[in-house]
């Protein structure tokens, strides 16, 4: 793993967006890294865009922002922000793992903007980055049952991609300490979903 | 997490649990404070436990009353904790001068939480300049573990120099999380008794006053300087970096972590050095003399005013025999933006340049074409009155009937959810807005120019806990001084903007235990303000009452507008309609219409369908308000209520 | 005629202290409102094209065309505008009005006019707390608790506008030239309508010379007392010059120059003192308090009044051209003087602007050119 590893987790608000960082981030702490989220969330309740940075470490804490065009990985739990995110952290060589479920901003619900087709926006993002994954998150959560589960298979798919040190043990302690008994069976399943969902993205 | 007895243990923590966990673990009692991002969360957080660990958690009235009520426990004994926003202190700071000078007894700790940037604020202010005003330590935790150690270790250093301290912490270490070994818990449940009956004089059992004050100020500025003794030991205040660094990063808070990620970066930890405080006033000047006697080129890394830069350059005027010529870096010579917060960039930017260090965030031609990109293909979100919110129906009446009035009336606003009214979102209603309270003082001093010609019609917006706060003192005024203005209080029942605090309108308190509520109609009434009420969800009646106030009524008076917050656990997710639009009915844009629903009035649960050429109903985001219903002008929104 | 949007509206009309309250853009749509007589705009309205520029009696208004829609002729140069003949005119006792401030020709023509059919409804203009609003009346017996003079600009075109919402297809109208203005505007242009149907059976004008700010005037009034106990508003013929107004059991006698302060910036680029677009136009016969002068102007006007008159709903008589000499007068001099306030403002016939009239060059030339200024 380079060191440290940048992620960053983006969406809208009520996405549940710190709770998605907060998984991660625990379950990382927990194989023994030094992370750091920094979260910005003060629009949150009102349709902004919310983000959270990780940075992950063996070594030891790091500022809850990443520098400009350092991201490693982008989360995105909503697809039109992981270009937003692309233009300020992003990289050639960022990987990016993308839901496809649009939450549409007020400026598009009301006909004044445009929200891409998804292709135009996988076009786009390849442009900034040479590995964009989009998978279907919140259609295979509501049929796990709900549409919450969308943030456990993108952690699961985050895991999926290979490219952190985490194991399925150490992401189930995190999510036993947190969701009752009977629903850590459902989470486990969406985030080894997720990881599946990672290997075999939507094609374009 | 909070109570966890895993001592040793290592938890991810966000920086304003580890703040509440340093004050379990010095065994606060008392602890109050007023709702305001970032700061929030550390009184929740306490309050959430505070039934198990016997603390007295209060979320008071306003920051100065907040100050008081922590006061009280420091005077009876008790360690106590108050928390504010960085606007806050300025509320506080009467009763600050005068506790600073009085001094305190139990261990008390002031932790305003500042936001660099204004990321959840309207304004950029400094907290940490009252640390200096007031003559107190400050306290500036440089990453999550301090920022529980610190806290703790500021109640010890409170009670050593018998004075309230000042921790300051900023967005990006209380809404921040990192790894924080926990310490052991202080579970001992101290008696209070508040002692009077000693000599006038003696700070710990006579009165607890501010007279005489030639002789408190002398006591005041001797614990300042036993402070000073502690700071030089500290083992908060670190530098690391070579013997003689090429150049000497001084920084404090989160700008330390920015800092050392630089040279980090740079690859440059072998020329440069940080010198890390975590006590940042009243400097410890010997360690500094040291530090900058060992430099020739100082950056000063903070945010967001220049205050350790300023501090700093004094006390190196006042050795500069011992320390010799120095240059310095920072806000002053423009190194280091003089707005906004910091970040690795800046850092990396400022240290690239001295050191003469090339570095490439991110290369030219990625950046143009990243922006092109999301300008073109991510369409920005702006900011909204959720679906159901109270406001936007408030807005629409008050708007519509101001127009109406034909007269040129205004509104004025202030802090909270209802400020975004200066946006689409609220129509552009609001046309001044400032500190919590002001846009009713304020249309108390327009009420009263009409001698001058100003026949415009004067109207504030004051939310129900912003009433509360400081409305309160500016419509006592408008009443007693026969000011010619309206004020709407938008009353949602709660302090929804930060999370659904109580306050004294709501009978309960921060822990959820049921306490008496204060009416706000009979308060106003008993202010002597003619008040009324209407339901914002009746846009028709609401238009006309407001109307009717602003032409037939004269003086200070009153509109209270009642209608929970549709974020309110009592109506999260409870629909009061069905609603649905007959695509035969609506006329989309054309003319006699032209998306009135979705262009002006702009809920996030009406959406346009531009292949259709209709509106539709998101049926997932309504929350079924129903108000859309009533504004569409051709009856082509329906609502049936829900059966429950 | 070129239609525009709101954009031009609320900067060329309603900024620009053109508006006249008539209410023509009001009742359309959810942006236009009307409120003590006074036309607002609520928020915006991105619209290039709207039926509130199309109506307008102050944006666009293309005399010859309006004309040619409804006399079948260009706009004429005259001053009473097209018209057939002119009679004096006053009610006639089978009009059945009990009491009428003037002659009652307005109300004894659209009781006939309902009675017999010829309108399904009347817009017309009550007294509301001192204010003028519209009014339909759907029954004949309705017609006469709506009459008499007001003064006061009221925004009755709002009402037609109503009358057309909830399906009315054979509309009686009393208007001042202003708001008839607006409705030739509304017949002459209609937006987007494929088989326009014209809604309007009887357009009824009336004279004026000014009207005023309403809720000044109201103002005014109620310091004189209540508002709902005025019995007689009225100008008597000059050269009293003033107003008499009488409350409860009181009388006020109010100079006019106090009167004149009210009047509105819009009513001095007024051009017309006929309303010359109606079927018929009503007025006062100065010096004559229970005689009208009528204009007939339309092949339908002239039939209803006729009928009315066989009827014995209405009673006329010739007038000889020495009594009308007045009015003419005062009728092309308030032609003068509006077209040339809209010319000096470079709003008749502009180019590359937003004109308030268009009007054929030399049409414009001989009323500058025509009649001395009397009075």
């Amino acid at each position: 793993m380079i060191d440290p590893f940048n992620i960053i987790i983006t969406g809208v608000g009520g996405q549940g967006n710190v709770l998605a960082a907060r998984m991660l981030g625990n379950t990382l702490t927990k194989a023994g890294y030094y992370v750091t989220i920094g979260e910005t969330f003060g629009a949150s309740q009102r349709g902004g865009s919310v983000m959270s940075h990780l940075r992950v470490s063996k070594e030891s804490s790091w500022s809850p922002q990443i520098p400009k065009g350092k991201a490693h990985l982008i989360i995105a739990l909503e697809p039109i922000e992981s270009l937003r995110v692309l233009a300020a952290y992003g990289n050639r060589d960022v990987k990016v793992v993308s839901n496809t479920r649009p939450i549409y901003p007020v400026g598009v619900i009301c006909g004044d903007l445009a929200y891409p087709s998804l292709p135009d926006l996988n076009t786009a993002v390849a442009q900034l980055c040479d590995d964009a994954r989009f998978i279907n998150a919140t259609e295979e959560a509501v049929a796990l049952g709900h549409p919450i589960l969308s943030n456990v298979i993108m952690v699961g798919a985050a895991a999926g991609l290979g490219l952190l040190p985490i194991d399925d043990e150490s992401f189930k302690s995190v999510i036993s300490e947190n969701v009752p008994e009977s629903k850590i069976d459902i989470n486990m399943k969406a985030y080894r979903k997720g990881k599946e969902m990672a290997v075999d993205p939507v094609k374009f | 997490m909070l109570l966890s007895k895993s001592e040793g243990k290592e938890f991810l923590l966000m920086g304003n649990q580890a703040i509440a966990r340093g004050a379990l673990e010095a065994g606060v009692s008392v602890a109050a404070g007023y709702p305001g991002t970032p700061s929030s969360e550390i009184i929740e957080n306490l309050a959430a436990v505070a039934p198990d660990a016997d603390l007295y958690v209060e979320w008071s009235v306003n920051e100065k009353v907040s100050l008081e009520v922590a006061a009280a426990g420091s005077f009876a004994g008790l360690r106590s904790l108050c928390v504010m926003k960085q606007n806050g202190v300025n509320v506080a700071s009467d009763f600050l001068l005068h506790l600073v000078l009085s001094g305190t007894r139990g261990g008390m700790v002031l932790i305003p939480c500042d936001d660099p940037g204004a990321i959840s604020s309207v304004n950029e202010g400094e907290s940490r300049y009252f640390a200096r005003l007031m003559e107190i330590p400050l306290l500036e935790p440089g990453d999550f573990q301090e920022a529980k150690d610190m806290t703790k270790w500021a109640f010890e250093l409170s009670e050593e120099i018998s004075n309230v301290v000042m921790l300051r912490s900023v967005t990006r270490l209380s809404h921040a999380s990192g790894n924080v070994k926990l310490g052991e818990l202080n579970r001992a449940k101290p008696s209070a008794k508040f002692n009077f009956s000693g000599n006038l004089l003696d700070a710990k059992t006579g009165p607890v006053i501010t007279a005489p004050v030639p002789f408190r100020h002398t006591q005041q500025q001797a614990k300042l300087k036993k402070a000073i003794d502690l700071f030089e030991r500290s083992p908060f205040n670190r530098y690391e970096g070579p013997e003689n660094p090429e150049l000497l990063i001084i920084t404090s808070s989160a700008c330390y972590l920015y800092s050392r990620e630089a040279l980090r970066v740079l690859d440059a930890e072998k020329r440069a050095g940080i010198l890390k405080l975590g006590t940042t006033w009243p400097l410890p000047p010997e360690l500094l003399k040291k530090h900058l006697a060992a430099a020739d080129k100082i950056l000063i890394v903070e945010e967001v005013l220049p205050f350790l830069e300023e501090n700093i350059k004094i006390l190196a005027m006042e050795n500069i025999d011992s320390i010799g010529k120095i240059k310095f870096f920072g806000k002053n010579n423009g190194t280091i933006p003089s707005v906004n917060e910091m970040n690795p960039d800046h850092v990396i930017k400022a240290v690239s340049s001295i050191l003469n260090i090339p570095y490439t965030g991110m290369p030219e031609e990625y950046e143009k074409s990243g922006q092109i990109l999301s300008f073109t293909k991510s369409p920005n979100r702006e900011l909204t009155f959720c679906p159901g919110c109270p406001h936007r129906a408030s807005y629409w009446s008050i708007n519509r009937a101001l127009t109406l009035n034909g007269k040129n009336g205004f509104v004025c606003g202030d802090i909270g959810c209802y400020t975004m009214a200066i946006l689409p979102a609220g129509f552009g209603t609001i046309k001044t807005a400032h500190s919590m309270g002001s846009g009713t003082g304020v249309a108390s001093g327009f009420g009263k120019l009409k001698s001058f010609g100003l026949n415009q019609p004067v109207v504030s917006v004051c939310g129900d806990s912003t009433f509360f706060h400081a409305g309160m003192p500016a419509l006592v005024n408008a009443v007693h001084n026969g000011s010619d203005m309206l004020l709407v209080i938008l009353d949602n029942s709660g302090t929804a903007m930060t999370g659904f605090q109580p306050h004294p309108g709501i009978p309960s308190d921060a822990a959820g235990n049921k306490l008496p509520s204060v009416d706000i109609e009979s308060v106003c009434r008993s202010i002597g303000a003619k008040t009324f009420t209407t339901d914002p969800f009746n846009i028709s009646e609401t238009e006309k009452k407001v109307l009717d106030i602003i032409e037939n009524e004269t003086g200070a008076r009153v509109l209270i507008m009642r209608q929970g917050c549709a974020l309110s656990p009592e109506k999260k997710g409870k629909k009061k309609y069905n609603v649905s639009v007959d695509s035969n009915i609506c006329k989309g844009t054309d003319c006699g219409c032209n998306r009135l629903c979705t262009r002006v009035f702009r809920c996030p649960g009406l959406v346009w369908n531009s292949s259709t050429g209709k509106a539709v109903i998101d049926e997932i985001i309504c929350a079924g308000c129903g108000v859309c219903a009533d504004i569409c002008p051709s009856g082509a929104i329906k609502r049936s209520e829900v059966m429950s | 005629m070129q239609v525009k949007g709101s954009k031009e509206i609320r900067a060329g009309v309603l900024d620009s202290g053109l508006c006249t309250g008539c209410g023509a853009c009001v009742s359309l749509c959810p942006y236009y409102a009307t409120h003590k007589g006074k036309t607002v705009m609520h928020f915006s309205c991105t619209r290039d094209e709207g039926r509130c520029h199309a109506h307008c009696p102050r944006a666009e208004v293309n005399l010859d065309m309006l004309s040619s829609v409804i006399f079948g002729e260009e706009y004429s140069a005259e001053p009473f505008g097209s018209y057939i003949s002119i009679y004096t005119a006053r009610a006639g006792d089978k009009a059945g009005l009990s009491s009428f401030q003037t002659a009652g020709t307005v109300s004894a023509l659209m009781k006939f006019s309902m009675e017999k059919g010829y309108i399904d409804s009347a817009v017309l203009t009550k007294n509301d707390n001192g204010f003028g609003v519209p009014v339909i009346v759907n029954d004949p017996s309705g017609i006469e608790k709506a009459s008499g003079s007001r003064y006061s600009v009221s925004p009755s075109v709002k009402g037609v506008n109503e009358a057309i919402n909830s399906g009315r297809k054979k509309i009686g109208t009393v208007s001042t030239p202003c708001q008839t203005l607006a409705i030739a505007q509304m017949r002459g242009n209609p937006v987007k309508q494929e088989n326009f149907i014209d809604p309007i059976a009887l357009s009824v004008g009336l004279f004026c010379t000014w009207a005023l700010r309403a809720s000044d005037f109201t103002d005014l009034l109620k310091s004189m007392g209540d508002v709902s106990t005025i019995r007689k508003l009225d100008i008597p013929p000059p050269p009293s010059s003033v107003m008499e107004i009488e409350t409860g059991n009181k009388s006020y006698i109010i100079p006019l120059e106090e009167i004149r302060k009210l009047v509105p910036e819009a009513c001095s680029y007024c051009h017309d003192m006929t309303a010359e677009f109606a079927d018929i136009s009503v007025g006062v016969f100065e010096g004559r308090n229970k005689q009208n002068i009528a204009i007939i102007r339309t092949e339908r006007g002239r039939k209803i009044f006729d009928e009315a008159v066989n009827a014995g709903y209405l009673i006329r008589e010739e007038i000889s051209s020495k009594d009308i000499a007045p009015l003419a007068a005062a009728s092309i001099n308030k032609k003068k003087k509006g077209l040339a306030k809209l010319a000096d403002a470079e709003l008749v016939n502009s180019e590359g602007k937003d004109a308030v009239i268009r009007i054929k060059k030399s049409t414009l030339e001989s009323i500058f050119k025509g009649g001395a200024l009397c009075c």
